[in-house]
C-alpha cells in the first residue's frame, strides 16, 4: 500500500491505496467523480482522460500510486472559461450522442485549443486520433474546437 | 444556444427545428447515469471465468481451497433457477439452438461463460477467477461458414444433423426467360466480414433483490428494457414478471449490440435473488469483443443478368451467414441473411429474382443485429454487381441505376421481393448525390494516387408493425409503442416512453413534438424512458422505430391532452372549446387566456372550476399502432470519393456525399448526427473492421489496437443533401432513420476503389478493403 497526496479539482486529498489501483479506479471509486468513463482499460479509446498537471492523461493507465503530488481536474472541475465555451460550443454542434467518450474528449479539446491548434480541421482530426467515439463520426466535435478557436483567437 | 424560443410559440414552431439537446447538459457536466456509475451500499462484483476454447468438452472445475465459501459459482449453482436461452422464429426452415446461461458440458466459442466468481469488488473476484482451473478436452473447431457446410464438420449441436440454423430459397419471376433474354451475365464472388456494433461503454449489469417487497430490479445497458423484463420473467423460476423492474440507466451507444438477452443478466438477477446484497457486473473490453453479439459475415455470389441497353434483367443471389455458436434472444442469427435477400432489390425493379439465404453455426461469438442488419451486405453486393455490370455494358454506373430505378410516381410499389415501398424519389437522390460528388475538384492526382467514384444506393425499411414482424416470424411482433403523457399541477409536463434513448437524442425529438401539440417550449417538457416502473410497455430502440412510433404514441396522446385542455379552458374562459388554442403555454381564447399552470391546477386542486363531465387530473396513456404496418421507407444514395495509394494499398476517404430522404425531419440537428455516426461505422467496415480467427477459434483482435473501429483523421466531414418525401403511413410523415448511415458506405467505398483500380483490372471482392490486398491485386 502507498500513500499518497493529490489535488482533485482543486481539493487536497490524501490517503492509501493498492499499487495496482489505477488513477481511474481512485477517481471513479473512492472520490465517487463518475464524469471520467472507462471504455477500453487498455489505452486506445481515451474516454478516461483527465487532466494530470494540466496534460491530458490516460487515467486507465496511470497508477493512482504515480500521481502522487498531482493536480488532477476531471471533467466535474473544468470551470474556466475554455472549458464553458467548449461546453456551449460541443451542445450548439450536437458533438456527443451517449455522452460516454464526452468527458475524455473534452480534456483531449481542452489541451488542443489550449496549445494554438484549433484553427484548422486537418490538425484536430490528427490531434483527436487518441480518442474514440462510436457515435458521431466525430464532425461535431471537431466543429465545436474550430468554433471555440475562431472565437477565442483575435 | 438557440434553443430558447419561449414566448411566440405557435403551432408546428418546434417541430423541424435544429434544437440543441436536452441530454447534452448532464453529459458535459459529467453527471450522466450510466450503470458503472450506480452506487449502492453492500454491492459486490461478479467476475466471469470465460471458455479460452472455442470447441472443448468441460470437465470439473477445479476450485482453490482457500476460496471463501459462496465466492464460486458454476453451472450446478444455477440448476432450477435459470432455463437456457431459446431463440426461436416461427419459420419452418428455421433450427433454434439452445444457448446455455452458463456452459455445461461443452462449450463453443471463446468467451463463453464457465463459472462466475463474487468478491468484494471486481479486481479481487478476477483473481480468483484466474485460479479456477477449468478441465478442457479440445474438439475440432468451425471457424469458417463454408466449413461449417462440409459434410466432414460434425454438428455443433446436440440432435442437429447438420450446422445450418436456417436455409431457405426462392425464385420469383420468368428467370429463365430472362437469363435467356440476356446479353450480359456478370458474377462476383464476394465476402463481407465479421464487424461488432462495439459501442464505446461495454455491457453491465447491476441486480439487487429487495426481500421486503419482493422486487427484484436490474439496472442494465440495454436498448429494451420492457421485453428485456419479459424474456427475464421467463428465464428465470421463482419470480413475476410482476416483482421485476428493469432500469436502462444513460447507456452509452448500443447499435444492436445491446438489443439482445444476454446470460449475464440471467446469471445476475438468479444471483441477486439468492445474495443479502446488491451484485454488480461490468464488461471489460475483452469481454465485449469476444461475447457480446458479432454481426454480419457473409459470404456471397450474385449474378446480374442484364441487356447491353442498361435494362436490369434478373438477379440471383447466394448469401451465407457464419451465424457463430449460438441463437440469440431474439433475433437469431438467421435475421442476417433472411433480411438481406428480402431487402436486396433494393431502389430497382426487375423481371426475376433469385435468392437462397442460409446461415450456419461455427466455434465463434453468436450473431445478432448490428446498425443495418442485412442491409450493409445486401447493398454491398447489389451496389457492386450494378457497378460491375455497367462496367461490362460500357454504360455510366449513374445512368445504368438510374435506368433501372423506381419512379417516384410508381409508389406504394411492391418490390419483386415483395415489400411495399410507400414513398420516395431515388432518381432525384441519385442525380443530386453525382452531381455533389462529380463537382470538379482539385486538379490531377499524382502519379503513384489513383482516384475514383462510387456509388450505394439503398432503401430502409423503418417503423414497420405487426403485420411486417408476424410475417418474419418474429415471436415478439412489434406492434406498437405507448407514451404517457402528464402535466403536473404547476403545468409542467412529463412524458413517458417504452422506447430507449441512448444517443438518439429522444428525449429532445419528442419533447418538441410533445410541444408543438401543447403550445409549450420543448425544454419545459421531460422525457423518462427506460424504466419499466415509470414508463408504459413498449418495444425498446431497435429497427428505426422510435422516431416514428414513439413520436405517434406522444403526439396522440397530447391530442388528447390537449382536447382536455381546451374543454377546461374554454369552461372558464366561456367560449366553445374548439375556439382555444394552445400556444405559447396558454390556453387562448377569443376574448382572453388562461396560462397552462392554472389549467393544471383546475384539473388537480381546483376541481369547483372544472366541468363535471371533465374527469379530474391531466394524465393520458396512448397507445400507437400505424394504421399501415409494411413500414415506411426511408431512401439514400451514398457517394464517396477516394484515393488509392498504388505503392502501399492504402485508402482514403477524399470526400463523401449522403443524399437521403427519411420523410418529415424533426430535428436536423440530431438526424445528421445520426447520418455522420452511421456512416463513420460503415466506413469503419469498409476500410478497418473485422474480426479474425485462427483455425482453433481462437479471436485474433480482441483490444481496440487490433479491432480498428475509425478515429477522427481516418473520416472527413459528411456532406448531407436532404429531400423529404413525406411517407402517407406516418403521423408527422416522419420516417426511421437510424441505421440508413451505415447501409451505404461499405457499397460506396467499395465501388469507388474499385472505380480508382478498374484500369489496372482490379475491382473489390471483400471488405474490409485491406491495403495488404489491394497491394498484392496490384503487383506487376
Ligand atoms: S479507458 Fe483509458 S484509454 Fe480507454
Ligand atoms: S457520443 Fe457516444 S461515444 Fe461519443
Amino acid at each position: 500500500m502507498t500513500d499518497i497526496a493529490i489535488t482533485i479539482n482543486g481539493t487536497a486529498w490524501e490517503g492509501t491505496v493498492e499499487p495496482r489501483l489505477s488513477l481511474a479506479d481512485l477517481i471513479r471509486g473512492e472520490l465517487t467523480l463518475t464524469g471520467t468513463h472507462l471504455g477500453c482499460e487498455h489505452g486506445v479509446c481515451g474516454a478516461c482522460n483527465v487532466e494530470v498537471d494540466g496534460v491530458p492523461m490516460r487515467s486507465c493507465l496511470m497508477p493512482a500510486a504515480a500521481a502522487d503530488g498531482c493536480a488532477i481536474t476531471t471533467i466535474e472541475g473544468q470551470y474556466g472559461e475554455m472549458a464553458e465555451r467548449l461546453r456551449a460550443a460541443f451542445t450548439t454542434h450536437h458533438a456527443l450522442q451517449c455522452g460516454f467518450c464526452t468527458s475524455g474528449m473534452m480534456a483531449t479539446a481542452l489541451d488542443i485549443l489550449r496549445r494554438g491548434l484549433g484553427r484548422d480541421e486537418a490538425t484536430i482530426r490528427r490531434e483527436l486520433a487518441g480518442n474514440i467515439c462510436r457515435c458521431t463520426g466525430y464532425q461535431g466535435i471537431v466543429a465545436a474546437i474550430l468554433h471555440v478557436a475562431q472565437e477565442t483567437t483575435p | 444556444m438557440d434553443s430558447h424560443h419561449d414566448s411566440n410559440l405557435s403551432n408546428s414552431s418546434q417541430v423541424g427545428q435544429p434544437f440543441t439537446r436536452l441530454e447534452d447538459r448532464r453529459h458535459l457536466a459529467g453527471q450522466g447515469g450510466f450503470v458503472a456509475d450506480l452506487r449502492l451500499p453492500g454491492i459486490r462484483d461478479v467476475a466471469f471465468l470465460r471458455s479460452s476454447m472455442a470447441h472443448a468438452r468441460l470437465g470439473p472445475i477445479a476450485v482453490p481451497a482457500d476460496a471463501p465459501a459462496g465466492a464460486v459459482w458454476t453451472a450446478e449453482a444455477f440448476h432450477g433457477l435459470v432455463k437456457p436461452i431459446r431463440a426461436v422464429l416461427d419459420r419452418p426452415a428455421y433450427r433454434p439452438s439452445d444457448q446455455p446461461v452458463m456452459a455445461e458440458g461443452t462449450v463453443r466459442h471463446v468467451g463463453e461463460i464457465v463459472a462466475a466468481v463474487l468478491a468484494d469488488n471486481r479486481a479481487l473476484a478476477e483473481d480468483l477467477a484466474e485460479r479456477l482451473e477449468p478441465a478442457y478436452d479440445p474438439l475440432p473447431a468451425i471457424t469458417d461458414p463454408e466449413q461449417a457446410l462440409l459434410p466432414e464438420s460434425a454438428p455443433l449441436h446436440p440432435g442437429w444433423a447438420d450446422n445450418v440454423y436456417m436455409t431457405m430459397g426462392r425464385t420469383t419471376g420468368d428467370f429463365d426467360a430472362m437469363v435467356a433474354r440476356a446479353d450480359v451475365h456478370v458474377t462476383r464472388h464476394l465476402r463481407m466480414e465479421r464487424v461488432a456494433a462495439m459501442p464505446l461503454e461495454t455491457r453491465g449489469c447491476v441486480a439487487r433483490f429487495d426481500r421486503g417487497s419482493g422486487v427484484l430490479t436490474l439496472w442494465i445497458a440495454t436498448q429494451r428494457p420492457h421485453l428485456i423484463r419479459t424474456m427475464l420473467a421467463e428465464q428465470l423460476t421463482g419470480i413475476e414478471e410482476r416483482d421485476i423492474r428493469v432500469i436502462a440507466p444513460d447507456v452509452g451507444g448500443g447499435f444492436g449490440g445491446k438489443s439482445n438477452l444476454y446470460p449475464e443478466e440471467i446469471l445476475l438477477a438468479a444471483m441477486a435473488m439468492r445474495l443479502p446484497h446488491p451484485v454488480r457486473w461490468i464488461e471489460d473490453r475483452w469481454e465485449h469483443m469476444v461475447s457480446a453479439s458479432h454481426s454480419r459475415q457473409h459470404v456471397q455470389t450474385i449474378t446480374a443478368h442484364a441487356t447491353k441497353e442498361g435494362e436490369l434483367l434478373a438477379v440471383d443471389v447466394r448469401f451465407l451467414v457464419d451465424g457463430g455458436a449460438y441463437a440469440m434472444r431474439t433475433s437469431t442469427p438467421a435475421v442476417e441473411a433472411n433480411m438481406a435477400s428480402s431487402v436486396l432489390p433494393g431502389p430497382y425493379k426487375f423481371q426475376a429474382y433469385r435468392f437462397e439465404a442460409t446461415t450456419v453455426a461455427t466455434n465463434k461469438t453468436p450473431v445478432g443485429p448490428f446498425r443495418g442488419v442485412g442491409r450493409p451486405a445486401a447493398v454491398f453486393a447489389m451496389e457492386r454487381i450494378m457497378e460491375e455490370t455497367a462496367a461490362a455494358i460500357g454504360m455510366d454506373p449513374v445512368e445504368f441505376r438510374l435506368r433501372n430505378m423506381i419512379q417516384p410516381e410508381e409508389h406504394p410499389f411492391t418490390t419483386i421481393s415483395g415489400l411495399v415501398y410507400d414513398s420516395g424519389d431515388y432518381p432525384s437522390l441519385l442525380t443530386k448525390a453525382a452531381q455533389s460528388i462529380r463537382a470538379p475538384g482539385k486538379g490531377d492526382a499524382p502519379a503513384n494516387i489513383a482516384i475514383g467514384i462510387g456509388f450505394g444506393c439503398y432503401t430502409e425499411q423503418t417503423a414497420h408493425g405487426a403485420q411486417e414482424w408476424h410475417r418474419r416470424g418474429s415471436p415478439f411482433v412489434y406492434g406498437f409503442e405507448a407514451a404517457r403523457v402528464r402535466i403536473d399541477p404547476s403545468g409542467g409536463v412529463l412524458v413517458s416512453t417504452g422506447i430507449q434513448s441512448h444517443g438518439q437524442g429522444l428525449e429532445t425529438s419528442l419533447a418538441q413534438i410533445a410541444g408543438d401539440v401543447l403550445g409549450v417550449s420543448y425544454d419545459r417538457v421531460r422525457v423518462v424512458h427506460g424504466d419499466t416502473e415509470l414508463c408504459p410497455y413498449g418495444m425498446g430502440t431497435v429497427a428505426s422505430r422510435s422516431l416514428v412510433m414513439a413520436g405517434g404514441a406522444v403526439e396522440g396522446a397530447c391530442q388528447r391532452l390537449a382536447a382536455k385542455i381546451r374543454r377546461i379552458a374554454a369552461h372558464n374562459l366561456d367560449c366553445a372549446a374548439d375556439d382555444v388554442l394552445l400556444a405559447g403555454g396558454e390556453a387562448q381564447g377569443p376574448g382572453g387566456s388562461i396560462p397552462l399552470d392554472a389549467v393544471a391546477r383546475i384539473a388537480y386542486l381546483e376541481l369547483q372550476k372544472l366541468p363535471l363531465d371533465v374527469e379530474p387530473a391531466l394524465d393520458i396513456l396512448y397507445c400507437y399502432r400505424p394504421p399501415v404496418e409494411t413500414g415506411a421507407y426511408s431512401s439514400g444514395v451514398h457517394a464517396a470519393k477516394v484515393a488509392v495509394d498504388l505503392d502501399s494499398g492504402h485508402v482514403k476517404i477524399l470526400d463523401f456525399v449522403v443524399a437521403e430522404d427519411c420523410g418529415r425531419v424533426i430535428n436536423p440537428l440530431i438526424v445528421d448526427g445520426q447520418i455522420a455516426g452511421g456512416v463513420a461505422q460503415g466506413i469503419g467496415q469498409a476500410l478497418l473492421e473485422e474480426f479474425q480467427y485462427d483455425d482453433q477459434g481462437q479471436p485474433t483482435k480482441v483490444t481496440l489496437a487490433d479491432y480498428l473501429v475509425p478515429g477522427a483523421p481516418e473520416l472527413v466531414n459528411v456532406r448531407i443533401i436532404h429531400q423529404e418525401t413525406l411517407s402517407p403511413f406516418t403521423v408527422h410523415g416522419a420516417k426511421g432513420l437510424g441505421e440508413g448511415g451505415a447501409i451505404g458506405p461499405p457499397a460506396a467505398v467499395a465501388n469507388a476503389v474499385s472505380d480508382a483500380l478498374r484500369q489496372f483490372g482490379v475491382d473489390v471482392r471483400r471488405v474490409p478493403i485491406r491495403p495488404e490486398d489491394l497491394w498484392e491485386a496490384l503487383r506487376p
